[in-house]
């Protein structure tokens, strides 16, 4: 019984330590950067920091302005979700970014991330890389994005 | 094959009466089996500033498209059914009407907004009591101007699924008027982005997953007297300036991240005689400035402000402050706000001159919120004596809040 219980504890306190993506749960999580409830499956975001703690974005803009105020280099996974893919995270760094009027972002940014910039629908638009897509953002505050 | 003839006939002279008709008396009916028994059919031979007249049944149509100015009026117990496959009416006409229409099941999409009615580049439209059932997006209005949406009652069945959309949903518009609405069961009840010089008045917004209300980036508006109950939170104001918020009130929104209203990055905003009682946090600012809070009842909250970081210049004053767990919460050392001649049901003062005004100040930080803010699990010992014990001896000789958070000149009696 007592092994039971370290054998438990010890799952437990290394499930706690894990480096992973956590789960959004839509309609119940916050963004950590804009306060908002996180309702849109197909432009949540996630940073995991290399200690293991989660934050989560309702919008890549957030994300990116998240971002802006700490080291890229110190998270495990930045994560955005593929458009096409709704609740499917992809890495950040592999994703291709597209802004259009045509889908809005919760933010205003209408920024929008795609696992490749290969697909019908957008065939004639403009793609950003990750690098190029950060510069973009951060020249706008949320205020003067008009 | 002499029948057949004949029938050709009639149909051809039935039709032709029916243009003239439709020419004279600007007035074309719909049913089942009038000569038009679909709405599509019937808007194609409109002309322009025609009425229709839609007679009792169910219309199964979806996607109508509204390319001139019409009014279209139904009887009672119309229903226009869009089976779950796209829009309904999609509307890019000026001078467009609808009225007392049930609208139910909207097609439902990750990628595309649908909606019950659309509205876009569109000025002088109304829409008034519409009854939208099932929706996913229930009015969805780009770039439009001078529009009424009244007396309309919309719903959709999100509970916990958060694939649903907003109830009202504006987008780069102006000059619109939302009156005696009642949203509810949506994502956002009532949502503005890039929305300038509107009124929202009268509403009730209610069991909403997100906001009852909410505004972004949207400027010079104005919300009173609605009603904003069980939402996730009552209203977001967000990136937004010149609002103005009066009577309106703000109840029943609990939870961890639930608010009666946030303010995130707001200036210039008025916030004069509303309720907030029974939510987790009343107000909750972050980033504001220049705001003036009037005339406000606070009433049994668990914070009735949270204050968090960058905010100046707003002035408190007037408000009943009425059994919250904590009036104020702040996060910060300095304090630019000014709190003075409020009532607070806490405040434990005297009056020797009995002018009203309380003769010591009160300062309505307790020690303990600082502790909440840090480490939120900490709240179990709310109300123990050991919590009594440091929020007291902060009291009497503050420390940690800043020094000149405090209301000088207290209320003996609520503002009634």
């Amino acid at each position: 019984m007592k092994k039971g219980i370290l054998f438990l504890s010890v799952i437990l306190l290394c499930y706690a330590c894990s480096v992973a993506p956590q789960k959004i749960e839509f309609g119940k999580d916050v963004c950590s950067y804009c306060d908002m409830a996180i309702v849109d499956r197909v432009h949540a975001a996630e940073v995991v920091t290399n200690k293991g703690k989660a934050f989560k974005f309702d919008a890549i803009e957030c994300l990116i302005h998240h971002l802006t105020e700490k080291n890229e280099t110190d998270m495990a996974f930045v994560l955005v979700t593929d458009f096409l893919n709704p609740e499917v995270f992809i890495n950040a760094t592999e994703a291709q970014y597209l802004i259009s009027e045509k889908i809005k972002s919760p933010m205003g940014a209408n920024l929008t991330a795609f696992s490749s910039k290969e697909n019908a629908a957008y065939k004639n638009e403009t793609f950003n890389n990750w690098k190029k897509i950060k510069e973009i953002i951060r020249k706008n505050t949320y205020l003067n994005n008009k | 094959m002499n029948r057949n003839i004949i029938v050709s006939f009639v149909c051809i002279a039935l039709f032709i009466s029916n243009i003239s008709f439709a020419k004279d008396a600007q007035q074309l009916k719909v049913c089942s089996d009038c000569k038009t028994h679909t709405i599509k059919g019937a808007v194609k031979i409109a002309k322009d500033h025609d009425t229709l007249l839609l007679k009792k049944g169910i219309y199964k149509e979806h996607n109508i498209l509204i390319n001139k100015p019409l009014t279209i009026i139904g009887e009672e117990g119309v229903v226009i059914d869009g089976q779950k496959k796209g829009y309904i009416f999609k509307i890019n006409s000026d001078s467009v009407a609808l009225h007392q229409l049930t609208l139910l099941n909207v097609g439902q999409s990750y990628t595309k907004d649908f909606a019950a009615i659309y509205v876009s580049r569109s000025s002088n439209f109304k829409l008034t009591n519409l009854r939208l059932k099932e929706v996913f997006f229930g009015i969805l209005i780009e770039k439009s101007k001078y529009g009424i949406i009244r007396n309309n009652h919309i719903s959709s069945h999100a509970i916990e699924e958060a694939g649903s959309g907003n109830g009202i949903h504006l987008w780069h518009s102006s000059n619109m008027l939302i009156e005696n609405n009642k949203v509810h069961n949506l994502r956002d009840g009532i949502y503005f982005e890039f929305v300038t010089n509107s009124m929202v008045r009268n509403n009730l917004s209610y069991d909403n997953l997100r906001y009852g209300l909410h505004f972004m980036f949207s400027n010079k508006n104005e919300y009173h007297k609605n009603i904003f109950i069980n939402n996730g939170s009552g209203v977001a104001v967000m990136f937004s300036k010149f609002i103005k918020m009066t009577h309106n009130k703000f109840t029943k929104n609990w939870g961890a991240a639930s608010y009666g209203l946030l303010l995130k990055e707001i200036y210039d905003a008025e916030i004069e005689n509303n309720t907030f009682e029974e939510n987790t946090t009343g107000i909750k600012i972050e980033g504001s400035t220049r705001i003036n809070y009037r005339n406000n009842n606070f009433i049994r909250n668990g914070w009735a402000l949270k204050i968090a970081g960058a905010c100046y210049s707003n002035k408190f004053n007037q408000n009943n402050f009425l059994h919250n767990s904590f009036d104020l919460s702040y996060n910060s050392k300095l304090n630019d706000n000014n709190f003075t001649n409020n009532y607070w049901s806490e405040y434990t003062g005297y009056d020797l001159d009995k002018n009203g005004i309380g003769d010591v100040p009160y300062r309505p930080v307790k020690l303990f919120s600082y502790i909440v803010n840090k480490t939120p699990e900490t709240i179990v010992l709310l109300r123990s004596l050991f919590v009594d014990i440091i929020n007291f001896s902060e009291k009497v000789s503050p420390a940690f809040t800043p020094d000149n958070l405090l209301d000088n000149q207290p209320l003996m009696k609520r503002i009634q």
